[in-house]
């Protein structure tokens, strides 16, 4: 007996009764959600299984950018919209760190009025429901654009009505795809050229021109790659036939809508994480590379931006990772993203949700995963080294 | 202050150098831009006064729209003559939250765990009737009390949970803490908008077949997982800035597990957490709009909902902007207070 009873007392012993407890009750629950569910299931007559996957779809999409048509599988639109996820979520996420990155040095400005500007945009954006702007754009904005007839033009090839935004789109994108080459190219030259500088700098002491080379690699051979292409390109123009434009490319007043919403109200969160990031770093790390003689600048670049950078990684990966999320939004306007494409629309049609939610589920963990990682590999090149 | 200095400290501000003016003047001209025709929209050749569409004059905003729509931004289509339920739901509350504000410290702790007891039910009851009051059904709530309902309870969900899963988290059982992660990683990765479908798709799945569940209680339990993950973080955030020397003396003093943890972790750690649990509040309120998406109308659904009225057309810009002006009242107040706790916790 009181073998048994320093045996219940063994604090090991407890513990792993806990977990073993703890494992059982989550098994014993699963199995019981598990049973419910295919005895519904059974009831409604739906069968389950990724059979439906090649079922042929037969639902529209407005805004396609792999190739589909509504005689496809449902697996291809799943696909369509996994791309339009990713498409607005790519673009947001550059244009709101831009965005961002400009308010929050505004704010930061010794000039009272536009820090003042740049603070009163963040608590207006901040302190609202991010749905709001969705609907606020797209009811408000969007709708009230001119008819088609009356387009607002932008350098007469490209057209913006509330019907969305008709742009020119190339015959042959042959071109285009030698451009996007030499672009890589030029960047990978890049990458290899800075890696060569800072090798050569720790080993002589010497700074490489490593500024002339950036702007020529970073911006001139890619601007001067898509000039080429664009001029040696035929292009499809819009022209206005009857009531609407024909021909081109139709961008869909809902992608506008949600683009505009997400940089919107993201460049309000990375603007307080650039502020942050940048008063993190001491005063008196300008005020010291000042006095060892360095210009403004070079103590910008060399001193208090490595630095704010370390701190602003974690939180932009997070903001990065809710404009992947907040994508989804796109719902409550009908933009076909992957929720309302297949969560919506194939839910709809199939009744399969079991299959459905855990396939949308698990697209965005995945991408959610890669970009983390991604943004955790870069904070670590750029983390403080200690030793 | 005498008007020379005012005068004085404006050209310093705005006319320093010659490239300050500068920039000073192409801001003030694009905010007039701006300003001139928003208030000219909003103040002047706004219609305050009248009943139906008729008097609304062309150019302006038209307040009467909101006027005439006002119970329906508060309360949803909530039955008319019931509507006094949902504002004593509101001063109890309030009645709640005052009382624990002003208590002298000691009753403090007691008298919230007493509140959190007898309050919620309670205004269940009165929102959704039974025992002498008439049914509610859920569908008819909305507006801004819908919003604030969701807010409220989907927090009576989160906080709990979320306080375990940060302990989980913290623990020292391997098992305890691979559960946890999972759990708190799994809802921070996927849309909140993906999570309300699912919780009104799968719940009544995946119960026994027979037992309804209120769609309403749908969107509250799926908000109320999402948020627990969220404040797991937020509590975790406390409990990492808590000495370890404070758990190995409680420890040391012979208290288990839980007593250590009721009794001196957790005062300390929530305290820390607090501004960080608030801003997920704030992050909770702009997110019950989701909602909308299975059709349930709180504030922001029935503003988007009273489009639609043909005696109303066009008033887009008036609901948008009453609607958002809430919102950003409610979440600028409660940022504010997150930030007032913050600096004086620094102190």
């Amino acid at each position: 007996m009181s073998s048994f009873l320093s045996f219940i007392n063994d604090k090991r012993v407890r513990d792993w009764f806990y977990q073993i407890a703890l494992i059982l009750l989550l098994v014993g629950l699963t199995v019981f959600f598990v049973r419910n569910a295919s005895e519904n299931m059974v009831k409604a007559g739906i069968a389950s299984g990724f059979d439906f996957l090649w079922r042929t779809s037969g639902i529209e999409v407005p805004f396609v950018l792999t190739g589909y048509t509504q005689s496809d599988d449902i697996f291809a639109l799943f696909w369509v919209g996994v791309a339009n996820t990713m498409l607005v979520t790519v673009i947001a996420i550059v244009l709101a760190t831009v965005l961002g990155f400009a308010i929050g040095i505004a704010r930061l400005s010794s000039h009272w009025l536009l820090s003042t500007i740049a603070g009163a945009y963040i608590e207006f954006v901040r302190n609202i429901p991010l749905l709001f702007f969705v609907l606020f754009w797209y009811f408000g904005v969007i709708a009230a654009l001119p008819q088609p007839r009356q387009s607002i033009g932008l350098f007469g090839v490209a057209f913006l009505n509330n019907r969305g935004l008709t742009m020119p789109l190339p015959d042959a994108p042959g071109n285009f795809r030698w451009a996007a080459l030499a672009i890589f190219a030029s960047w990978l030259g890049y990458w290899l050229a800075s890696a060569w500088a800072r090798r050569r700098k720790d080993r002589t002491g010497q700074d490489a021109p490593l500024l002339a080379i950036g702007i020529g690699l970073i911006v001139v051979v890619p601007a001067l790659a898509i000039a080429w292409a664009s001029l040696a390109t035929r292009w499809d123009i819009p022209v206005l036939r009857g009531f609407n434009y024909r021909g081109g490319f139709v961008v869909i007043p809902e992608f506008v809508a949600l683009l505009a919403a997400l940089v919107t109200y993201t460049a309000g969160f990375i603007a307080e994480i650039v502020r942050g990031g940048i008063e993190s770093v001491a005063r008196g790390q300008t005020e010291a590379a000042s006095a060892l003689g360095l210009r403004p600048g070079r103590t910008l670049s060399l001193v208090v931006i490595p630095q704010a950078l370390r701190v602003m990684t974690p939180p932009l990966t997070n903001q990065y990772l809710n404009v992947l999320k907040n994508s989804s939004f796109g719902a409550a306007i009908a933009y076909p993203d992957v929720v309302s494409l297949f969560m919506g629309s194939a839910l709809n049609n199939t009744g399969q949700a079991i299959e459905i939610i855990a396939m949308t589920l698990a697209v965005y963990l995945v991408i959610g995963l890669a970009v983390s990682a991604l943004m955790n590999w870069y904070n670590a090149r750029i983390a403080l080294v200690t030793r | 202050m005498t008007r020379t200095s005012a005068l004085s400290i404006w050209r310093e501000r705005l006319f320093a150098t010659p490239f300050t003016g500068f920039t000073s003047m192409v801001l003030v001209v694009l905010m007039a831009w701006i300003a001139i025709p928003l208030i000219r929209w909003a103040v002047i050749d706004a219609t305050w006064v009248g009943s139906t569409r008729a008097d609304c004059a062309p150019g302006g905003a038209c307040w009467v729209f909101i006027r005439a729509r006002f119970g329906q931004f508060m309360y949803g289509l909530y039955p008319v003559d019931q509507r006094w339920r949902v504002d004593i739901a509101g001063l109890l509350v309030l009645a709640g939250v005052l009382s624990v504000v002003f208590a002298p410290q000691r009753f403090k702790l007691n008298l919230t765990l007493a509140l959190l007891v007898v309050l919620p039910p309670l205004g269940i009851w009165l929102l959704s009737g039974g025992f002498g009051l008439a049914y509610v059904e859920t569908r008819e709530w909305g507006g801004l009390m819908l919003t604030l309902f969701i807010s409220i309870y989907s927090s009576l969900i989160a906080i709990p949970l979320g306080i375990l899963f940060a302990l989980g988290r913290q623990s020292e059982l391997r098992i305890i803490r691979l559960i946890s992660v999972i759990f708190i990683e799994f809802w921070r990765g996927v849309p909140i908008i993906a999570v309300i479908f699912l919780a009104s798709l799968l719940l009544p799945l995946i119960l026994p077949g027979g037992i309804g569940i209120d769609r309403l209680a749908r969107a509250v339990i799926g908000l109320g997982f999402v948020i627990a993950a969220y404040m797991a973080e937020a509590v975790r955030g406390g409990l990492q800035a808590l000495p370890k020397g404070q758990r190995e003396a409680a420890t040391a003093l012979g208290l288990s597990y839980w007593k250590a943890t009721g009794l001196i972790v957790l005062p300390q750690a929530l305290r820390i957490s607090l501004p960080a649990m608030t801003n997920e509040f704030i992050a909770l309120i702009k997110n019950t709009t989701l909602v909308l998406v299975v059709s349930i109308l709180d504030l922001l659904g029935i503003a988007q909902a009273s489009l639609a009225d043909p005696n109303w057309v066009g008033m887009n810009m008036e609901a948008y902007v009453f609607s958002g002006a809430i919102y950003w009242l409610i979440c600028f107040a409660l940022s504010r207070w997150s930030r007032s706790l913050e600096k004086k916790r620094r102190l």
